[in-house]
C-alpha cells in the first residue's frame, strides 16, 4: 500500500512536469521552477503510458552575467564598381528594303529580318543566343565586360531590323561573334561556308555601331565584282567604292569621304602603296580575302598589305596552311605581328594561333548540306596518245639521266608538264580519251538540265575544249579575259539554259565564285596542290547548293597523273595537322625528291619545289 | 543620380547574384533602346551573418536587396532610365528609394493565371511592387517599346555573366 502511494505521488509529480500526448511522447514543462530528477522505470500502471527516459536538466538559478552580443546593422553602403561604355551610334541610314528580284537565283528567297525567324517574343526560353565572348588578348576588365554585356547577336540583328537575303546559319552567327570583337583574326572556314558573308555582316555591324568608319576589303582582281555584289546583298545600306582605273581616278577613289567600304584588288594596293602613304590613309578595318596571297613574306604583296595603317586586321582564307607552317606565320604577320614565329613546332603554333583562328568544315557544321560525291575516273589513253606519251617519257627520262647531277627541278618540271599535256590531248592528232569521256558525261548533264564546271590548269586546254564542246554552249572563264568578259560569262552561264558548261582555269576560277547552282564538277587535269582543287570543287559544293554535287577527277591510267595523285594524297593532311595542334607529319609537301621520284630518279639534293 | 545627359531613352536592369562563398553581389545594367550596354555597376559582395538574419528576420531580403544593394547601385548611374526591371523579388523594395517605376519580370507560365496587379507582355509577366499600381501605365507604355527589340529577361543573363567575369578577373 505504501508502495502504491509512492507510485501515485510519483505519477502526480510526473504529470505536473511532463505533459504526455496520446502516443506517450513527453514534453517537459515548467522546468524553470523545478529541480527535477525522476526515474519512471518500474511504473506499470496501465493508466500511465510508458514514456521515454527523461534527461535530467539543471537550470542554475543563481545570477550569471549575460554575454552581450553586438550585431552590426546592415546600413553600410557596399562598394560599387562602375563601368561606362562608349555610346553606340547608328550613323547610317535606316534599313533598306530591297526588291527580291535583285538577288542571285541561287539564293532567291525572301529577304528576312532576324527575329522574324527567331520567333520574336514567343520563344524566349528556346531561342538560340550567340554571345560575343571577349578575345583572349583583351585583358582590361572594363573592355572584357564591354563584350560580355553586349546583347546576343540574334537580339542585335533583330533590334537593328537589318535585312538579309537569307537567314544566316547558326555557325555563321558564331563566325560573326568571333570576328566582331577581334582586332586580329583569321576566318579559315572550308570553302563554301560563307566567309565573305560572315565578314560583310560583321563589318556591317561594326560600321552601324560606329566602331568602324573606314573599311578596306582587299581581294584578288577577279573577285572584285563578286565582292561588290556580295556587299550589295548582305549590306545594302553601305556605300561601297571600288578602287580601279587610272592613277588619277584611283587617287580620287582612295580619298572619297563618307564611303565606309572600299574594295581594292591586291595589285592596286601594291601599285598605290606610295600614294596610300602619301595620302596618310588609315583604316579602321582591313579585310584580306584569299589571304593566302600574302603567304610569301618577301613578296611586294605581303609588304604592301602589311604597310597599310589599320586598327583591325581580318584574313579570310580556306587554306591557311597550303604547303607549310610558314604560310600561317605569314598570315600572322598581318593579323598579329610577332605573335608566332617559324621556330615553333606545329603543336606550339597551333596553340598560339588558337584564339585567332576559326576554322569549320562542312561535315561538322552543315550536316544537312547536300552530299559531295567524289569519283576518280581512270581513263586509258587512246593508242595514239599512248604512243606519243611513251616516246615523250622515254626521251625525257633519258635526257634527265644524261644530265645526271646537273638535272634541275626545272628540267623535271618541264617534263611533267609535257606529259600532262599529252594526257589531255595528243599533240599530233588532237585525240583525247578524256574529252571522249567528258563529252559522254556532259550529254547526260545537259539532258537532265543541269550545269557543269570543268577545270584545267591550261588556258590552251580550255580553248580546245570550248571548240569541242560547243554543242553544250561551253563558256570560258580564265585570267586572260577582262573582268567585264568574265562577269559576262558568269552571267550567261547562270541565266541562259543553253549554256550547260563553264570551262575554268584553276587560277581564276578556283576562288571566290559562287556557282552553287552547278551540280557537276570535272577536274580535267590535276593541280599541284590539293587545297586549290578543293577550292575549285567548292565553287559548286557550297551553301545554297540545290542538290548533291558530283566531282569527277580524270586520271590517265599508268601515267604521270597517277603518280602525282599519290603525292597529292600524302600532302592533303598537313593543314589539318597544324590546325589541330598535332605533331608534324613526316612528309610535308611536294619536295624535290618527290618530283624526281616521279621518274624514279635520285634527287640531286636541291631545294623543294 | 545625375540627370540623363544625352536625351536617349535608356532602361535599367537590376539583379543580385547569391554566392555561397562570397555573399550577395548586386548588378545594375543600363541599356539603350535596342539592348546595347551604356553602363554597368556592380557591388562588392555583401555577406550577412546568422545574427543579422535573426535580427532582421523577414525584413532582411527587402532591406538587403532593396535598400543596401539596389539603392546604392541606382545612385551610381550617370544616366536615368525610364524604368528599372528586376528578376529578383526582394529587389522590388528598391522602389521605396527611387522615384522610377520598378517592376519584377519573369517568364510567364502558360498555365498560371497572373495574379492581380501583374500583367503580361508576350511571354513575360510584369509585376510592379505592392502599392505602386500607379506605375502600371508607365511600365506598359515603356516596355512595349523595349520588348520589340529586347527579350525583357535576357539582360539579367548578361549581368550575371559580367559579375562572374569580374570575379574571375
Amino acid at each position: 500500500m505504501r508502495r502504491l502511494r509512492k507510485r501515485s505521488a510519483t505519477k502526480a509529480l510526473l504529470q505536473k512536469a511532463v505533459m504526455l500526448d496520446p502516443r506517450g511522447n513527453a514534453t517537459v514543462r515548467s522546468l524553470s521552477a523545478v529541480d527535477l530528477q525522476l526515474t519512471t522505470r518500474g511504473i506499470t500502471s496501465q493508466r500511465v503510458p510508458r514514456i521515454a527516459p527523461v534527461q535530467a536538466v539543471r537550470l542554475p538559478l543563481d545570477r550569471v552575467r549575460p554575454t552581450v552580443l553586438r550585431v552590426p546593422l546592415l546600413d553600410a553602403r557596399p562598394r560599387v564598381v562602375s563601368h561606362r561604355f562608349p555610346r553606340p551610334t547608328d550613323p547610317l541610314l535606316p534599313p533598306v528594303t530591297r526588291p527580291v528580284e535583285q538577288q542571285q537565283p541561287s539564293d532567291a528567297v525572301e529577304n528576312c529580318v532576324m527575329g522574324d525567324i527567331a520567333d520574336s517574343h514567343g520563344a524566349s526560353q528556346s531561342r538560340r543566343r550567340t554571345r560575343i565572348a571577349p578575345p583572349g588578348d583583351v585583358v582590361k576588365l572594363s573592355e572584357r565586360l564591354f563584350f560580355v554585356l553586349q546583347p546576343d547577336l540574334e537580339t542585335t540583328l533583330q533590334a537593328s531590323q537589318l535585312e538579309f537575303p537569307r537567314e544566316p546559319f547558326p555557325f555563321q552567327l558564331d563566325g560573326m561573334a568571333f570576328l566582331m570583337p577581334r582586332h586580329g583574326a583569321i576566318l579559315a572556314d572550308e570553302m563554301g561556308l560563307g566567309k565573305s558573308m560572315q565578314a560583310i555582316s560583321s563589318l556591317r555591324l561594326l560600321v552601324r555601331s560606329g566602331q568602324a568608319r573606314r573599311v578596306l576589303v582587299v581581294c584578288p582582281k577577279g573577285l572584285v565584282s563578286n565582292w561588290a555584289r556580295e556587299l550589295a546583298d548582305w549590306a545594302p545600306e553601305l556605300v561601297v567604292a571600288v578602287i580601279e582605273g587610272d592613277p588619277l581616278r584611283r587617287r580620287w577613289q582612295w580619298t572619297l569621304p563618307d564611303v565606309p567600304v572600299k574594295v581594292a584588288n591586291y595589285e592596286a594596293v601594291v601599285r598605290d602603296r606610295e600614294m596610300i602613304e602619301e595620302l596618310g590613309l588609315s583604316f579602321d578595318l582591313v579585310v584580306l580575302d584569299e589571304a593566302q596571297r600574302i603567304k610569301n613574306r618577301s613578296s611586294n604583296t605581303h609588304q604592301a598589305v602589311g604597310g597599310l595603317q589599320r586598327g583591325r586586321s581580318w584574313a579570310l582564307t580556306g587554306t591557311p596552311v597550303e604547303n607549310s607552317a610558314e604560310d600561317l606565320v605569314a598570315l600572322f604577320d598581318f593579323i598579329a605581328p610577332g605573335h608566332v614565329n617559324d621556330r615553333m613546332t606545329p603543336k606550339a603554333l597551333g596553340a598560339a594561333a588558337a584564339d585567332y583562328v576559326l576554322r569549320r568544315t562542312k561535315d561538322k557544321v552543315l550536316t544537312e548540306m547536300p552530299p559531295r560525291m567524289n569519283r576518280d575516273e581512270r581513263i586509258e589513253l587512246t593508242p595514239e596518245q599512248r604512243d606519243t606519251y611513251r616516246r615523250a617519257e622515254e626521251e625525257g627520262v633519258l635526257r634527265l639521266s644524261a644530265l645526271g647531277k646537273e638535272a634541275t627541278i626545272q628540267n623535271v618540271f618541264e617534263l611533267v608538264l609535257r606529259l600532262k599535256q599529252i594526257c589531255n590531248f595528243d599533240p599530233p592528232t588532237g585525240e583525247s580519251a578524256k574529252l571522249d569521256c567528258l563529252t559522254a558525261e556532259l550529254e547526260e548533264v545537259q539532258a537532265s538540265g543541269k550545269k557543269a564546271l570543268v577545270f584545267s590548269q591550261w588556258v590552251e586546254t580550255l580553248g580546245r575544249l570550248e571548240g569541242k564542246l560547243a554543242r553544250f554552249g561551253a563558256l570560258q572563264y580564265h585570267g586572260g579575259m577582262s573582268t567585264v568578259a568574265r562577269d559576262e560569262a558568269i552571267h550567261r552561264f547562270k541565266h541562259d539554259r543553253q549554256h550547260s558548261v563553264l570551262l575554268l582555269s584553276y587560277g581564276a576560277g578556283a576562288v571566290g565564285l559562287n556557282l552553287q547552282f552547278s551540280q557537276y564538277v570535272f577536274l580535267f587535269d590535276r593541280w599541284w596542290n590539293p587545297a586549290i582543287e578543293d577550292q575549285a570543287i567548292n565553287r559548286a559544293h557550297r551553301i545554297g547548293a540545290a542538290g548533291a554535287v558530283t566531282v569527277t577527277r580524270f586520271l590517265s591510267a599508268d601515267t604521270i597523273e597517277e603518280r602525282i595523285d599519290e603525292v597529292l594524297r600524302r600532302k592533303r593532311d598537313l593543314s589539318e595537322l597544324i590546325l589541330s595542334q598535332a605533331e608534324a607529319p613526316a612528309a610535308r609537301g611536294l619536295t624535290a625528291a618527290d618530283l624526281f621520284s616521279l621518274f624514279r630518279l635520285p634527287a640531286p639534293g636541291r631545294a623543294a619545289a | 543620380m545625375e540627370q540623363q545627359t544625352q536625351g536617349a531613352t535608356v532602361f535599367g536592369f537590376l539583379t543580385a547574384l547569391d554566392s555561397p562563398t562570397h555573399g550577395v553581389f548586386g548588378g545594375y545594367l543600363v541599356v539603350d533602346a535596342i539592348g546595347r550596354p551604356i553602363e554597368f555597376h556592380c557591388t562588392a559582395p555583401v555577406k550577412v551573418s546568422r545574427a543579422q538574419q535573426i535580427l532582421y528576420g523577414a525584413s532582411l531580403p527587402g532591406h538587403l536587396h532593396g535598400q543596401q544593394i539596389g539603392a546604392a547601385l541606382l545612385a551610381e548611374g550617370s544616366v536615368t532610365p525610364i524604368v528599372v526591371l528586376t528578376d529578383h523579388n526582394a529587389m522590388l523594395s528598391v522602389r521605396q528609394h527611387t522615384p522610377l517605376p520598378v517592376a519584377l519580370v519573369g517568364l510567364r507560365s502558360e498555365a498560371a493565371e497572373p495574379p492581380p496587379g501583374v500583367f503580361a507582355m508576350g511571354d513575360v509577366y510584369v509585376c510592379p511592387p505592392a502599392g505602386s499600381a500607379d506605375d502600371t501605365d508607365a511600365l506598359r507604355q515603356h516596355l512595349d517599346h523595349l520588348r520589340v527589340a529586347v527579350d525583357l529577361t535576357e539582360p539579367f543573363e548578361r549581368i550575371r555573366a559580367a559579375i562572374e567575369e569580374a570575379q574571375r578577373h
